[in-house]
């Protein structure tokens, strides 16, 4: 989860979230340069003691600053569509969730093997144990297997919702009356903690997403269903 | 940006944000590429300005210098880096591969050792 006053991406979780994070960094680089000759060049416009009202054309430097802009979101766009193409690549997923956006609340289904349907509520304050983090933290987690693919399908019962676990890098718009797919692979073991990412009403912040990934030995002993 | 370290772990280091942005200590290859950059910003600088005594183009030619100096050394140390990370993954698997199937007609090593010896 992100600590207090967090800017940054959190830890990958997911190969796709490590090659967003590298795109990241890749890109804030070029935004960093950028920013640099934009400084300078203003440095150097409030610094100047030349001054001509009569200049009317500059034909090289509009060429430069026409061609480079170009060049730089060509550097751009071909590892952010690299990414965004291997984002789709659906690779025979060993397990696919339900996931029910509902105003305001998750509900998940486990149909694959057995018919476990179950709803996922915030915890209210009140409800809290010691260690249990505020707002969010719920009464059921969504209990999930690592190093496996898994595809979730998204959809929502009433308005907009939107999925989100930020350290896998998913977010998919839960949409009443279209159902969305997404699939991760998640890398490591732990409790992952998303938001719901589409203004959904006055509890809107209040219908968190919690993943308790686990091995895959003690996933197949059926935690899970023992509910 | 990481959870607060286990005991045991490494400590991240304290970050520092040029232009209140870019977290030289925590991106990879960052600190190294700026670094480069700064110190080819400075001979490129400094010579020109040996050269030709020019002050305002002198500086020109240094704030050219440290953007081409640190695209370079970004790239050239990005490609390494996510060279290293395919390497450290493949040998992870070859590991585990390892592990799980010693002994067994699917061992890597006994597929590698009866093709040698074919």
């Amino acid at each position: 989860m992100a600590h207090a006053a967090q800017v940054g991406l959190q830890d990958a979780t997911s190969p796709i979230m490590e090659e967003l994070i590298t795109f990241h960094d890749h890109t804030l680089m070029i935004i960093f340069l950028i920013c640099f000759l934009v400084l300078y060049a203003l440095f150097l416009t409030l610094t100047t003691k030349l001054t001509n009202t009569n200049i009317s054309d500059a034909q090289e430097m509009e060429t430069v600053w026409t061609i480079l802009p170009a060049i730089i979101l060509v550097l751009i766009a071909l590892p952010s569509l690299r990414i965004l193409y291997m984002a789709d690549e659906v690779n025979d997923p060993s397990l696919t969730i339900k996931s029910i956006g509902h105003q305001w609340y998750w509900t998940y289904e486990y149909t694959d093997y057995g018919g476990l349907i179950f709803n996922s509520y915030m915890l209210p304050p009140l409800f809290l144990e010691p260690g249990d983090l505020r707002l969010l933290d719920v009464d059921n987690r969504v209990v999930l297997p690592i190093e496996a693919p898994i595809r979730m399908m998204i959809t929502s019962q009433d308005v907009l919702h939107s999925w989100a676990v930020p350290t896998l890098g998913l977010k998919t718009d839960a949409i009443p009356g279209r159902l969305n797919q997404t699939t991760f692979t998640a890398t490591r073991p732990g409790v992952y903690y998303g938001q719901c990412s589409e203004i959904c009403g006055a509890n809107h912040s209040f219908m968190p997403i919690v993943l308790e990934l686990i091995p895959l030995k003690i996933f197949e002993m059926g935690p899970v269903f023992t509910l | 940006m990481a959870a607060p370290p286990e005991p045991g772990e490494p400590e991240e280091r304290k970050s520092l944000k040029l232009l209140g942005f870019l977290d030289v200590e925590n991106t990879p290859c960052a600190r190294h590429s700026i670094l480069y950059g700064s110190l080819g910003s400075v001979v490129a600088g400094f010579g020109h300005f040996l050269f030709t005594s020019e002050i305002r183009r002198s500086c020109d030619v240094g704030v050219g210098g440290f953007i081409l100096v640190t695209l370079g050394c970004w790239f050239h140390c990005r490609y390494n880096y996510a060279k290293q990370r395919i390497q450290e993954r493949i040998a992870r698997e070859e590991i585990k591969k390892k592990i799980l199937y010693e002994g067994t007609h699917l061992d890597p090593e006994r597929k590698h050792n009866g093709s040698s010896s074919n």
